[in-house]
């Protein structure tokens, strides 16, 4: 997680011994970038709060692999949509809800939606606006919708 | 109605674990029918999450009760807000905690005064285990973030716009496919992406170019490849975010 900033810390001292000039240009507009994503960021955080607050893994559960046809779609789109934290954190859960007959597509579902992320909203308005980020997520779920069933039409991996 | 016992093993003469969140085993019971299944828990010692996975094991599995020896008041409101009811204190065997949940589970619930005054409790630990939880997640992105905008720093001055133009020369169909390329090489938090396709907004990279690289990013990874592979075959994974 650290080893990202430390090179790009490193990189910065090498270029300040070469050409002290530009590095400090660069401080200064790294710096704009920053100041431009306070709000939003802090906006970031209220939702996460929130998330935490009234949204629990409990709730992701009971969404998931539940009901079949349109029903079982917008569960799982929507447990994707709340998920929070790591990915192979879920794995888990998964491969229990498979074991127990969840389908595949449900689980696609899920994995793709995974890629709208509620609380980084304030960020990617500020970026793109409203317009794009909506439209970017309706196509993300429609694309789910089809990757989930594409998914289901392709044989499953042969377990041992 | 099922229940979940946490257990040290995975029979009815286990004996009732004394935590909830890392016991090795929860052994969901049918009191109804007498049936049980033993499910062995994916966390069995303290560390984050452990108290969630074992929330969502117990919930997933349809408990309306969890018999334990102990429970943190955190999980006990989680597990209360998803409706399941959180018996403390047990000891002896699985088999004895069916048995005394079945005669009468009243027995083992703390007074209903007790309760109450505990609940203002849970709502305020439920509280600051919430904004833990998001200053948790708020700093894990920190790192990276900083990272990304440092660089942006440098890209901004160091490298010139006939570079940028070299790559994203205009073309829709090129520059899209330039921007899906490097959307898949990189993963992580989205944030990152939305920071840098932003920045290349400004530099006149096009639209198509920018959204096929932050859809890439959230949904082609080859660091979670691993993990896929493990849970879905060679031609899923050719459809799947990964």
């Amino acid at each position: 997680m650290f080893l990202f900033p430390i090179v790009i810390l490193v990189i910065y001292a090498v270029l300040f011994v070469i050409s002290p000039g530009k590095v400090g240009l660069a401080i200064k507009s790294s710096g704009n970038v920053f100041l431009n994503m306070i709000i939003p960021l802090s906006l970031v955080f209220v939702i996460m709060l929130l998330i935490n607050l009234f949204l629990k893994p409990a709730a992701v559960a009971k969404f998931l692999g539940k009901g079949s046809g349109v029903k079982g779609i917008v569960l799982s789109a929507a447990a994707g949509i709340i998920s929070t934290g790591p990915i192979y954190a879920w794995y888990p859960l998964l491969k229990d809800l498979k074991e127990k007959g969840a389908g595949e597509s449900s689980i696609a579902i899920f994995l793709y939606n995974r890629a709208v992320k509620p609380f980084l909203l304030p960020v990617m308005v500020t970026y793109f606006g409203w317009l794009y980020v909506v439209t970017l997520i309706i196509l993300t779920i429609l694309a789910s919708v089809v990757v989930g069933f594409s998914v289901s039409i392709f044989p499953p991996a042969k377990r041992k | 109605m099922k229940i979940a016992v946490s257990a040290d093993g995975s029979n009815l003469d286990a004996k009732v674990a004394n935590r909830f969140s890392t016991a090795e085993y929860l052994v969901i019971i049918d009191v109804d029918s007498g049936e049980f299944e033993a499910v062995s828990s994916p966390v069995t010692v303290r560390q984050h999450g452990a108290g969630v996975q074992a929330i969502v094991l117990a919930v997933s599995r349809g408990a309306k009760a969890v018999i334990t020896g102990y429970c943190s008041p955190a999980v006990a409101s989680q597990l209360k807000a998803s409706g399941v009811e959180v018996l403390t204190g047990m000891t002896g065997t699985v088999r004895d905690a069916m048995e005394q949940y079945k005669k009468s589970s009243s027995m083992m619930k703390l007074p209903e005064a007790h309760h109450s005054s505990m609940a203002a409790m849970i709502n305020k630990d439920v509280l600051i285990h919430a904004a833990r939880n998001a200053a948790r997640q708020f700093v894990t992105l920190l790192p990276i973030l900083i990272g990304v905008v440092l660089l942006i720093g440098l890209f901004d001055v160091f490298v010139s716009e006939g570079l940028l133009a070299s790559i994203f020369s205009g073309n829709v169909a090129l520059d899209t496919l330039w921007g899906a390329c490097f959307g898949s090489i990189f993963a992580g938090n989205p944030i990152n992406s939305y920071v840098i396709g932003g920045e290349l907004l400004k530099y006149g990279v096009s639209l198509f170019a920018v959204t096929a690289f932050i859809v890439t990013w959230v949904t082609v990874g080859l660091v979670q490849l691993p993990a896929e592979i493990a849970f879905y075959s060679r031609y899923q994974l050719l459809l799947l975010p990964s």
